[in-house]
């Protein structure tokens, strides 16, 4: 392991029966950096949150959260990461200021320190006029807040985040961002991110895509686009088909869904315009832009070799 | 470790024990029905100073059901916040997760002997216990609602969800309730269910509680009845903790929302 990791894990690995959820994983987090780990439903990526948190043990292999080894001493590691969790640790029926007076009891701090740290951060979230106000009245942004809050009010060292905008609209997700970028800021915490929301996660350092439980491409979101290509290249056409075999030869199998084709073009001098007049009435549609998370997912997980329709 | 997390748990379930008066009043009306109805409609079948003998008979019969029922429902609670995450909250607190389990049997004994100090209230009003047998039937009730905890605490950490549970209840209570010398002098039943009695934990709480009341008849020695009470629960927590300190019980909950993924 590095010893500036934050996390680091060697051949973890977890199996449930006869199936490898995670499979033989090897990461290296440094500290403060903010980390992504993307992939489709059941990649393994809550099980791999899960077994870093001590929620859940490892079938085999090894993991260390800021140094200390996971297995040897679960109870400083639980002291040390905070979590939010993708479905909700909240007490419905309960204030928020039960909920979080709760959580920092079980954290112990004492009720003094709890409630600076409360009015502290109900600050961030605005909600410091709600703070006696019963979870069920507010809304699924509101919550989510307040979840995050119960996970860093003992100011973890490490905060994992599993899909913690799932559900919730633009606005909220938005605002959700801003609070985490503010508690990044302001507290220095590393934070290891799962979601769904592929954009959201082009704010990371370093992100890694994991399929079956095993990681299959890695690096800085700017460095993962550029390799991906120069350009993509969106197509709509009622001919799918012929579009496909014309322009292939030029710029390798595309992306195919439904009438829609999704070209990656590598070089730089592509005369768009002149493709477009020679296309002519053959497409409906014909966009190229510069290459994001969202493709580099896509050409990961549906590129041509696998099937090439999604 | 330190005591506040234990003492978070323990006081969040007794703010909810006394914010459901609805709760509370109906734990009361359970036992008053079977000692008014029962105790009156079985006690007029028996003879002149039969009839008034088991009355007093049921009193500890009934206690030990309220300490029961108390107990039992909220260890349910180790259940209930599993299914609705507040576990996940408890989970990844920097404790030891037996601690948990601890907590809540600390809880449900609380909330058992809470129950039973109002029912013993209830009785003295209505004259039907003195001051004097209220007060010595307090320390059997301890160790009843200990016991009960631990029962409740076992079935709880082997079931995995509500519905299992309620299941569970009608499987384990009412079993556990009838065959225990609540409602009946053990010995005069028949031999099979002579051996169920003796084998079920409970039956020696309402021995216990029975030796609390002048005149009515008793199956063992307070002696048996406390060593076996307190090594039941002994060995039922400690089983109870390991099982919850193992993967397996929380699977449910997270791979739940692993699926998600």
């Amino acid at each position: 392991m590095n010893s500036d990791s934050a996390i680091s894990t060697r051949g973890l690995t977890k199996q449930y029966g006869q199936t490898t959820v995670v499979n033989n994983l090897d990461l290296d987090i440094q500290a403060g950096q903010f980390y992504g780990l993307l992939g489709p439903n059941g990649a393994g990526k809550s099980t791999t949150i899960h077994m870093l948190t001590t929620m859940t043990a490892a079938t085999s292999g090894e993991a260390w959260i800021a140094g200390q080894k996971i297995a040897a001493d679960p109870v400083a590691i639980r002291r040390t990461v905070g979590l939010v969790f993708q479905d909700s640790a909240l007490d419905r029926t309960m204030s928020i200021d039960e909920n979080l007076q709760f959580a920092a009891a079980m954290y112990n701090l004492s009720p003094h320190d709890a409630n600076k740290r409360i009015d502290e951060l109900l600050a961030v979230f605005g909600l410091q006029d709600k703070r006696k106000r019963k979870l069920l009245t507010l809304s699924g942004g509101q919550r989510r807040a307040v979840d995050i809050a119960r996970g860093v009010l003992h100011k973890p060292k490490v905060l994992f985040l599993d899909e913690p905008t799932i559900g919730l609209d633009l606005p909220n997700r938005r605002a959700i961002w801003r609070f985490v970028e503010q508690l990044r800021r302001e507290e220095g915490m590393t934070v290891f991110l799962t979601t769904h929301y592929l954009e959201e996660a082009a704010a990371c350092d370093h992100v890694d895509f994991i399929q079956q439980g095993q990681l299959q491409l890695g690096g800085s979101p700017t460095a993962l686009t550029q390799q991906l290509a120069t350009y993509i290249l969106e197509i709509s056409t009622p001919n799918p088909e012929q579009i496909s075999s014309q322009l292939s030869p030029l710029f390798g199998q595309p992306i195919r869904e439904d009438e829609d084709l999704s070209f990656k073009i590598a070089a730089n001098d592509v005369d768009f315009y002149a493709l477009q007049q020679s296309l002519g009435d053959a497409v409906s549609a014909m966009q190229w832009r510069k290459p994001n998370l969202n493709d580099v997912y896509l050409w990961t997980f549906c590129s041509p070799q696998q099937g090439n329709v999604i | 470790m330190s005591w506040r997390p234990v003492k978070a748990v323990v006081g969040r379930e007794m703010s909810k024990l006394f914010r459901q008066r609805a709760r509370l009043i109906s734990a009361m009306v359970r036992p008053m029905i079977w000692l008014l109805v029962i105790g009156s409609g079985v006690g007029s079948m028996l003879q002149g100073p039969e009839q008034d003998g088991y009355l007093s008979f049921l009193v500890p019969g009934i206690l030990a059901m309220t300490l029961l029922f108390a107990a039992l429902l909220s260890a349910l609670t180790l259940v209930y916040d599993k299914e609705f995450g507040v576990m996940r909250m408890m989970m990844i607190a920097p404790i030891a997760h037996y601690w948990i389990v601890l907590s809540k049997l600390i809880a449900a004994t609380l909330t058992a002997m809470v129950q039973a100090c109002l029912l013993l209230v209830l009785l003295l009003v209505l004259g039907l216990v003195s001051f004097k047998i209220a007060l010595s039937l307090l320390l059997p009730a301890v160790l009843t609602a200990i016991c009960c905890a631990a029962i409740g605490g076992l079935i709880a950490v082997y079931s995995k969800s509500i519905d299992n549970f309620a299941v569970i209840m009608n499987f384990f209570i009412f079993p556990v309730f009838f065959l225990s010398g609540a409602l009946y002098p053990v010995s005069q039943l028949p031999t099979y269910l002579h051996y169920i009695v003796l084998i079920n934990p409970f039956s020696y709480g309402v021995d216990l509680l029975k030796h609390a009341v002048p005149n009515v008849p008793t199956d063992f020695s307070v002696m048996t009845d406390i060593a076996i009470l307190l090594g039941f629960s002994a060995v039922a927590i400690a089983i109870a903790c390991w099982q919850f300190s193992r993967e397996s019980v929380h699977e449910p909950l997270f791979h739940r929302a692993t699926k998600g993924n």
